[in-house]
């Protein structure tokens, strides 16, 4: 008997993990199942439009062959590649001002104690639901280089006939670009911020520091992470935005990637082209990552990690109103004045005449809801969209992010990557990915729901990914053992123990996914069928027609159907969604 | 009394079917026989850049007040762009859309040429205004389903009849630096087709020299109209039905010059696609367009009807009273890509 326990354990000791034969059918045990089924799902998401994307950038049209002509059309024009340095370059600056916007917003806001703080964060949050292309759209109305608000005050003060502002130019779309994704760097460093422990800072004022060397020295090198990760997002967005573009960078004449897209997009078509224009977008995004990864290495910052201990806040004295003078500023920029010219130009007869009672009508409304012939149905298709995208991707990354944190697998950290890797593709290509994947035959989804909800869903499946992975990791594996002991399997601790403790993340995470995705465009604009419009095409049409009256009424009325279920998450959810973590 | 109700009761299906009867009394048997198989088929999907989305929504108002069951959507978007939506669709071999309508009939010419058409002739064919007529294709693939001149339209605030200019050429003053306002050849069809004609007239320093005027860019032609209008641009190229009913309906300070080096006259037409979902409702929609309605329609709106023996709106001027110029279809085709090209290289976008 001891013989045959001490031969046993050699055994074990020799080779481990033991080599046995598995009978297959053994090897086919839920949690296996599980993840070839979540693997099998991420394929069909991310891995095959992205690898058709590529194989047709290297693939002849008429013959099916192996070719680089593609890459010499794409970029055998002088044109073509302004438009690529153009893109790199509007990105640069947009991020600078988006760190400009956000950074001193989000600091203000977290650490000092600024009047105002509430309102200037329900501002920012207000720059989050409103999309960019209306933004644009209040901005051309507010500086329209002859009939813009601003000019016209500008030449009936002055007497000047040249206009004082013009957004029809390069500054106008880095402008209007910045304003309508800072807030994504807001939200990143606020939430630094909020981590940092005081007693660092405390120290470098024992030390002699005053409160601005201190900012500089301990306090924004910690959040140092932070700002490159969302400058590293923002410069993404900004780079692959397409409706700021499509309003602003023609008549601008500044040509960029992306409209330089829908030109290989036009007649003829050559998908093939346009696949290889994307590619430099892709490597560039990589390059980027690997860049962040870089800087960050060399650093630690451990100091950051963790609940952090007690936070001070910064007393400014009468700083402290000329810190709130600035980020009023920001706001207005941002939110404030385009929301209020939009509303106007919604009740307006015309928007050149300018506020009167006799200009005051509903007919805008009433247009866009009764009579144009796509927006109602637009309407329900992007809150539908919205809600489809934002529910799978949860459900799906909440799959994902348990089994990556619980290690119930081998290989999940690969799940893992594939899920944040929609990251660093610009909507746009993306788009172009899945319509050469699924949108001609034999699968042939052009012009249905599915592909746009597939889409989107990929498209946001990193932000689901991010905050479920969060969520899980604060949960504690004993409660689900305890399910485990008293019988239940991995599921029922899932669905009873794992989902209901994560309801507020999870529902929080829905609300950041459903605001962009009902408003996404440039996802949409090539996957769109004629009865699947969104608002956000349905709008851009109606700015190519210069209805900015009954845009500006259209766009309202997203505006309040998105306000309305965010403000529900919110009563659901508590205040603190997306304005304070802690 | 229960008696009556029911007799009124039994009435009252009697009614309608009376009055069926009486609006299929007026339909001609081909139209009868559409208009059943169209019912069946449910809708009819329409792709248009003709028009505004408005007066599309208009047009398809109408034609399910007489084909009552027949559903009509719109797809309206600029001639480039819905031309572009029907390719990836045929490639996709995904056909959505029934029977399309354009200002560039170049268009046409390329589908027909891929097979992509329907031949149709329909019945309203022979009340049409005969020179707009044989505008269209000889093999009836495609119908002249309206005519837009281009013209050039200024703001009557900013700027005074005699200021206004007189012919294309005058857009280049150096008097309308800022103050142009311009389509897109790669975005709509028929500023593709002006610029196929400006450099026909002038070659391409005509563009150099507007080009000194930092024309304003738009997509759709209806963009330099609404710039114009909204007085954000003094001069532009628009279409002539826009300006003018703007200008009288809705007392837009808006006006129209009939450049005397001639106006575009681009026909605009309509064909059904061969692989149509709905191929027997697009073809009564398409016999609709010819009808009595829309020339009726198409008048209110200052716009030249196709039916003849229709009245001009008041403030209309006759087709044959100015200048116009036509490219022909082959040639369009021919020069389009070329001109696009040079205007991307010369404007920058």
């Amino acid at each position: 008997m001891t013989s045959v326990s001490h031969s046993a354990a050699t055994t074990w000791s020799e080779d481990q993990p033991v080599k046995m034969r598995v009978p297959w059918h053994q090897r086919l045990q839920p949690a296996n199942l599980l993840w070839l089924f979540l693997a099998g799902i991420l394929v069909v998401l991310i891995v095959a439009p992205m690898w058709t994307l590529v194989v047709s950038s290297f693939t002849d049209a008429k013959t099916g062959g192996w070719t680089l002509h593609n890459y010499v059309e794409a970029y055998g024009k002088e044109r073509h590649i302004t438009a690529l340095t153009n893109t790199l370059k509007m990105g640069a600056v947009v991020v600078v001002l988006k760190l400009a916007f956000g950074v001193p917003l989000a600091w203000a806001c977290t650490r000092t104690d600024m009047p105002g703080r509430n309102f200037v964060r329900y501002s920012v949050f207000g720059a989050f639901i409103m999309p960019p292309y209306l933004a644009g759209v209040g901005w051309i109305l507010l500086a329209g280089p002859n009939t813009g608000w601003i000019n016209r005050v500008w030449h009936s003060l002055s007497g000047s006939t040249e206009p004082l502002v013009n957004i029809f130019s390069f500054g106008g779309l880095v402008l209007v670009t910045a304003i309508g994704g800072f807030f994504l760097v807001f939200v990143l460093v606020s939430s630094a911020f909020e981590m940092i422990n005081s007693e660092m800072e405390d120290a470098a004022n024992i030390l002699g520091a005053g409160p601005f060397k201190t900012a500089m020295k301990v306090t924004f090198p910690l959040v140092m992470p932070a700002i490159i990760g969302s400058a590293l997002l923002s410069f993404l967005g900004a780079i692959a935005l397409y409706g700021v573009p499509a309003l602003i960078s023609i008549p601008a004449r500044y040509p960029v990637v992306v409209i330089q897209l829908t030109e290989f997009f036009s007649f003829p078509l050559r998908i093939q082209v346009a696949a290889a224009y994307s590619i430099p977008l892709l490597l560039i995004t990589a390059a980027m990552l690997g860049l962040q990864k870089l800087i960050l290495r060399r650093k630690g910052y451990v100091s950051v990690s963790g609940k952090g201990g007690e936070r001070r806040i910064v007393k400014l004295g009468r700083w402290r109103w000329v810190l709130f003078g600035y980020c009023f500023v920001v706001v207005a920029l941002s939110v404030l004045m385009p929301l209020f010219v939009l509303l106007l130009a919604a009740f307006s007869d015309s928007w050149t005449t300018g506020f009167s009672f006799s200009n005051l009508t509903l007919s805008n409304f009433h247009y866009v809801l009764f009579e144009h012939s796509s927006s109602q149905k637009a309407l329900v298709g992007s809150i539908g969209l919205g809600i489809v995208a934002a529910t799978v991707a949860i459900t799906l990354a909440l799959f994902i992010a348990y089994i990556v944190q619980r290690k119930l697998i081998p290989f999940s950290g690969l799940l893992a990557f594939l899920a944040v890797s929609p990251y660093v593709v610009p909507g746009i290509v993306l788009a172009i990915g899945f319509y050469a994947a699924y949108a001609l035959p034999p699968i042939a989804l052009y012009g249905t729901y599915t592909i746009m909800a597939l889409a989107f869903i990929t498209r946001f499946l990193p932000i689901a990914f991010t905050t479920s992975s969060a969520g899980v990791r604060s949960i504690h594996p004993e409660m689900e053992e305890a399910v485990r002991i008293l019988g239940g399997g991995r599921v029922t601790a899932l669905r009873h123990v794992v989902g209901p403790l994560l309801k507020r993340t999870l529902a929080g995470g829905w609300l950041l996914i459903f605001v962009p995705a009902a408003q996404e465009l440039s996802t949409a604009i090539f996957l769109v069928g004629p009865t699947t419009r969104v608002v956000s095409v349905v709008l851009l049409d109606l700015s190519e027609e210069g209805e900015l009256e009954k845009l500006a009424a259209l766009g309202s009325l997203l505006l309040i159907i998105i306000v309305a279920v965010v403000a529900l998450g919110m009563r659901y959810l508590g205040r603190d969604f997306m304005l304070r973590r802690s | 009394m229960k008696h009556a109700i029911t007799y009124v009761a039994g009435l009252v299906p009697a009614f309608l079917l009376a009055a069926g009867l009486a609006g299929a009394a007026e339909m001609t048997a081909g139209e009868k026989q559409l208009y059943d198989a169209a019912k069946k088929e449910g809708s009819v999907t329409w792709y248009v850049s003709q028009t505004t989305t408005e007066f599309a929504d208009g047009m398809c108002g109408l034609f399910k007040k007489k084909y009552a069951g027949v559903e009509c959507n719109v797809v309206r978007a600029s001639g480039q762009v819905i031309f572009q939506r029907l390719v990836q669709e045929l490639q996709a071999k995904a056909v959505q859309g029934d029977l399309m309508s354009t200002n560039d009939d170049g268009q046409m010419l390329q589908l027909k040429e891929q097979g992509a058409l329907a031949q149709f002739a329909p019945e309203n064919l022979k009340d049409m205004v005969p020179e707009l007529r044989a505008l269209a294709d000889k093999e009836n693939y495609w119908i002249t389903s309206g005519v837009s001149p281009l013209v050039i339209a200024y703001n009557t605030k900013l700027v005074t009849e005699a200021e206004a200019p007189k012919n294309w050429t005058d857009l280049a003053d150096p008097k309308w630096k800022g103050q142009v306002a311009i389509g897109h050849p790669s975005f709509s069809g028929s500023v593709g087709l002006w610029t196929v004609l400006m450099n026909d007239l002038y070659g391409w320093d005509f563009f150099k020299n507007i080009e000194k005027n930092k024309p304003q860019i738009g997509r759709s032609v209806a963009d330099g109209h609404n710039l114009v209008a909204s007085g954000e641009r003094k001069v532009a190229l628009a279409p002539l039905p826009l300006i003018l009913s703007d200008a009288i309906l809705k007392k837009v300070p808006i006006g129209v010059v009939y450049p005397t080096d001639g106006a575009l006259l681009p026909p605009s037409a309509t064909a059904i696609l061969k692989d149509a979902p709905h191929p027997n409702a697009a073809r009564l929609f398409e016999n609709f367009l010819l009808g009595p309605e829309i020339a009726e329609y198409f008048a209110k709106d200052y716009r030249y009807p196709l039916r003849a023996g229709v009245p001009l709106a008041d403030g209309m001027r006759p087709l044959s009273s100015y200048k116009t110029k036509s490219i022909a279809t082959a040639d369009g085709i021919k020069k389009l890509p070329e001109v696009q090209e040079k205007f991307r290289d010369t404007f920058g976008i």
